[in-house]
């Protein structure tokens, strides 16, 4: 029997073929996956689906088909589930015309949790010196983070985030995936959604990819990658001598395509280990010196250029 | 009920800000204006008596359902047009004590305006005729009138993004015009909520305002059973839809 990649055991948040459609546009299509602990990523380009799979887990849409469990329970159906859960969500859902302090105080108060945990969640998103200036003036990045220090005030056991980081400097990005990092090794669910993929590759232990409202792939950048077998590798070979080195494994099983700009051979091949074990043979016998031998496309970038291409 | 005393505070502050608290005060002096150039004449009929002609049919079938409609439409709808309706969701709250919380809020805000118009129009009377029989009338008249009034258009405000321009619609051609065709649609008016209220507390208006009461028996125990009624139905209403609607914003 095998498992999808896409499934966790002991998960906090499972989405059994939940599929969405608003009149004839299908947003979700028949997506199965579950999150648990830690900082899971969902990834997709703009219009993939994500934030209407994240609203739906969240229970604020009902899904077309399918169904949504949250901590064990339908989030329709059973409001108390929102005392363990938080959204921070994609667009401005802030009031104005409430300072940061109050806007967090209001969190509280609404979510029945005590208002001492006020101070420490601006503290956390770094938003002390704000914190009495009404929301209504403040930039975008700390509107973000005033929507994250008000998901933070109630201690939520699951956490979803639907790409927190847009209009956050790189100082404000780099404090809140740290922030991020921290509660998921503290076992609280994560779940990160963003169209900016450096980003998510460096919160995610585990990346959920949907594409065109359907489940893309699921599991590391590297397992998923790997998963892609029908998709060569894409390598980069430094030397001082690059088209000696070119001219030798072009004639090889494995090596797919081969190009030369400078000092630099990119290299595809459909078999990485044989290609591996071949390039410094090769190199040892034409007494050619290597500077670098490195996959070009194992980051989520080239891995999520990859998934579009297949959809599309 | 720290999250429904959260709420209503959070909600009067969103439903009178920004232009919204200028328009509606300036609105809300129109009867008061009305009364002062109706008692100019000292030619009978007497103030009194000018007030039930003019003043208070401005409050009762343009200030308050204006109010309201402003405010009542905006408690839910503010939230669905601004994407906050998810904060207030997404909390371990019933949705009848969201809904109930927002038709408090709305209310409150717009009794406060609409009473003030009360307020100022029988100041004026009583400045004119040293009268200050009016003034109890009037503001129970207004509170029950502003209480059915804002629970229906809180719902209205949740359901569509045209919940003013289907108000008004409501408001002048239902309101002040078809519903004076016959005396049985007298029942089926929010407006006459206050007014039977009005008359029941001063009978000797009743002559006088007998004719747009209708079928309706005046009496303000009636009128506040049905403000009660419109709102509980309402609270209901409103706490299915949030329940059963999904939550997106516009």
């Amino acid at each position: 029997m095998t498992t999808s990649p896409a499934v966790v055991t002991g998960a906090t948040v499972e989405v059994r073929e939940a599929s969405k459609w608003f009149g004839q546009k299908v947003a979700v299509s028949d997506v199965t996956c579950s999150f648990g602990p830690g900082l899971s990523g969902l990834l997709g380009p703009n219009g993939a689906g994500k934030t209407t799979l994240l609203r739906m887990i969240c229970g604020l849409l009902s899904p077309s088909d399918g169904s949504v469990s949250v901590l064990g329970s339908d989030p329709r159906r059973d409001h108390r589930v929102y005392r363990r859960v938080a959204l921070v969500p994609e667009e401005d859902a802030v009031y104005g015309f409430l300072t940061a302090r109050g806007f967090v105080s209001y969190a509280a108060d609404l979510s029945g949790v005590s208002r001492s945990g006020v101070e420490r969640a601006i503290q956390t998103v770094d938003l002390a010196a704000a914190a009495d200036r009404p929301i209504a003036g403040f930039s975008k990045g700390m509107r973000q983070r005033a929507k994250v220090a008000a998901a933070l005030v109630t201690d939520p056991d699951v956490l979803i985030l639907d790409e927190p980081l847009n209009g956050t400097d790189p100082v404000q990005r780099a404090h809140l995936i740290d922030t991020f990092r921290r509660l998921g090794a503290a076992g609280k669910t994560l779940i990160v959604s963003s169209h900016v993929l450096a980003e998510v590759e460096r919160m995610a232990d585990r990346v959920i990819a949907i594409v065109d409202g359907r489940l893309a792939a699921a599991g590391s950048v590297l397992a998923i990658r790997q998963a892609m077998a029908d998709i060569p590798y894409r390598i980069r070979i430094d030397s001082d001598d690059p088209r000696t080195i070119a001219a030798n494994l072009v004639a090889t099983e494995c090596v797919t395509s081969v190009a030369v700009a400078g000092n630099t051979l990119h290299v595809e091949t459909s078999d990485l280990p044989d290609l591996g074990r071949r390039v410094p043979q090769v190199a040892k016998d034409l007494g050619v010196r290597l500077t670098a031998f490195e996959p070009e496309d194992e980051s989520l970038e080239s891995v999520f250029r990859y998934l579009v291409r297949r959809r599309t | 009920m720290r999250a429904f005393a959260s709420m209503v505070r959070v909600t009067m502050r969103q439903v009178v800000g920004g232009r919204r608290w200028i328009v509606l005060g300036l609105l809300a002096l129109l009867p008061a204006v009305v009364m002062w150039f109706a008692s100019i004449d000292p030619s009978p009929p007497g103030a009194f008596e000018r007030y039930n002609d003019v003043p208070l049919p401005t409050l009762l079938l343009l200030v308050v359902p204006i109010v309201t409609l402003v405010i009542g439409s905006g408690a839910l709808g503010d939230e669905r047009r601004d994407g906050t309706l998810s904060f207030l969701l997404l909390r371990p709250i019933r949705r009848s004590t969201i809904a109930a919380a927002k038709l408090t809020a709305a209310w409150l805000a717009a009794s406060l305006i609409a009473g003030s118009a009360g307020f100022l129009a029988s100041f004026v009377l009583a400045v004119r005729a040293d009268t200050w029989i009016t003034l109890a009338p009037t503001l129970v008249a207004v509170l029950l009138a502003t209480a059915g009034y804002t629970a229906v258009f809180m719902v209205l405000g949740h359901v569509t993004s045209r919940a003013v321009l289907i108000g008004l619609v409501y408001v002048f051609v239902w309101e002040s015009g078809i519903s004076f065709a016959a005396p049985s649609l007298a029942n089926v008016s929010l407006s006459r909520i206050g007014l039977t209220a009005y008359v029941g507390m001063l009978p000797e208006t009743a002559s006088a305002l007998g004719e747009p009461l209708g079928a309706l028996a005046p009496g303000a125990g009636g009128a506040l059973a049905k403000a009660l009624g419109i709102a509980l139905v309402c609270i209901l209403v409103g706490a299915f839809l949030l329940k059963r609607m999904d939550a997106t914003s516009e």
